[in-house]
């Protein structure tokens, strides 16, 4: 990911109001990773797979928290179980950032089933979603998603392809 | 040792603003016979009460918060502990009620019926306090202990099969305890959860 695309993704959480990240470490998001755990504007807490990253974020918007998962498309599915189990089943918000491997234009063969699951399976969990391959439009998709999903009480997710993640 | 003896035990002993997160089955209709109360967040499903109750005491360092997790719902999600235990809580008490079995799910016998020990498990993912109660005098002396050193404790108490007779039904589902958890939360922090409106644009 690219120091601009970095830095737009920041500014987009900050503005959006978004202060606790949750992810598990991926290497599509290492720079942003890097970032978000040294701000001390995020509480930050790393966790070993993707589904205790749903709960934490779960836990902490509960608490009075703006939360946000950092998910790569593999730990989505992953991710799928509680965002079945407490986000769709309490109607719970949670901004959900992804790396969009396996999307068109991804050369890596092993990422390939990813552009068969990620968008189906967004749908299927009542997530909304942006595509974005501007670094340009990052910040306002980002904030875009945060309203929507605090006032629609049910995950939304921005999926960076292009040339964010390059 | 009776798993409802001890909820009670509990129950007396708890601050009101003691937040206490639950997993599903018998222990949230037992809790919430025992201490109703919107400081509650009962019914967190299989294998992520401990992701939960992490994600609140992190986010309310200066609230107690206390999970009742049983064990088949732990073992589904182990690492929940390592990475809770990373967080270096000051927070926490992590009470397992290890009845060695799925009882919720018709009774078929857990991991820790065999060879699995959830406490040396904790103290391996680095839980920096676990301990083990078999009698309701190690579980009240453990107990109480714990609720008053701030740290993050971890308790297993070893507990039969079975709950009592004639416990009222739990008629609360998810939606109207995040509700009812949230109005509490705002009311009692003075934060602001549910925004119908979000207007940060």
């Amino acid at each position: 990911m690219q120091g601009a695309a970095v830095e737009a993704v920041i500014h987009g959480l900050k503005t959006a109001g978004v202060n606790f990240i949750s992810l598990m470490p991926d290497s599509d998001f290492s720079d942003l990773q890097h970032q978000v755990a040294s701000d001390k504007h995020f509480t930050y807490v790393p966790v070993s797979n993707e589904a205790i990253g749903v709960g934490v974020c779960a836990g902490a918007w509960l608490s009075g928290k703006r939360p946000a998962l950092l998910v790569p498309t593999s730990g989505l599915l992953v991710a799928a179980w509680p965002l079945t189990s407490i986000c769709m089943a309490w109607n719970l918000p949670l901004l959900l950032l992804i790396p969009y491997r396996g999307d068109i234009g991804d050369a890596f063969w092993l990422m390939g089933p990813y552009k068969d699951t990620t968008e189906p399976l967004l749908k299927v969990l009542n997530a909304p979603y942006s595509v974005i391959a501007k670094t340009e439009d990052i910040s306002k998709a980002v904030m875009d998603a945060q309203g929507s999903t605090i006032s629609w009480q049910r995950p939304v997710a921005v999926l960076l392809t292009g040339e964010t993640i390059k | 040792m009776k798993r409802y003896d001890c909820l009670a035990l509990l129950a007396s002993i708890l601050g009101p603003k003691v937040i206490v997160v639950t997993n599903i089955g018998p222990i949230s209709r037992e809790w919430n016979a025992l201490r109703p109360s919107d400081a509650n967040l009962l019914q967190v499903n299989l294998g992520l009460c401990a992701a939960v109750g992490m994600g609140v005491a992190v986010s309310l360092p200066h609230r107690q918060v206390v999970l009742l997790d049983g064990d088949g719902n732990l073992l589904l999600n182990l690492a929940s502990l390592a990475d809770s235990a990373n967080q270096n809580l000051k927070n926490l008490v992590h009470i397992v009620l290890d009845n060695e079995s799925y009882e919720g799910g018709g009774g078929l016998k857990s991991a820790t019926a065999g060879k699995a020990d959830l406490a040396g498990i904790a103290r391996g993912a680095g839980v920096p306090s676990a301990s083990v109660a078999t009698t309701m005098e190690d579980f009240e002396s453990i107990a109480r202990r714990s609720l008053n050193d701030p740290g993050h404790h971890f308790i297993v108490a070893k507990v039969e099969r079975g709950s009592v007779d004639k416990l009222p039904a739990l008629t609360l589902d998810g939606k109207e305890a995040k509700y009812r958890f949230a109005r509490y939360i705002e009311s009692t922090e003075g934060v602001q959860i549910l925004r119908p409106r979000y207007t940060h644009i």
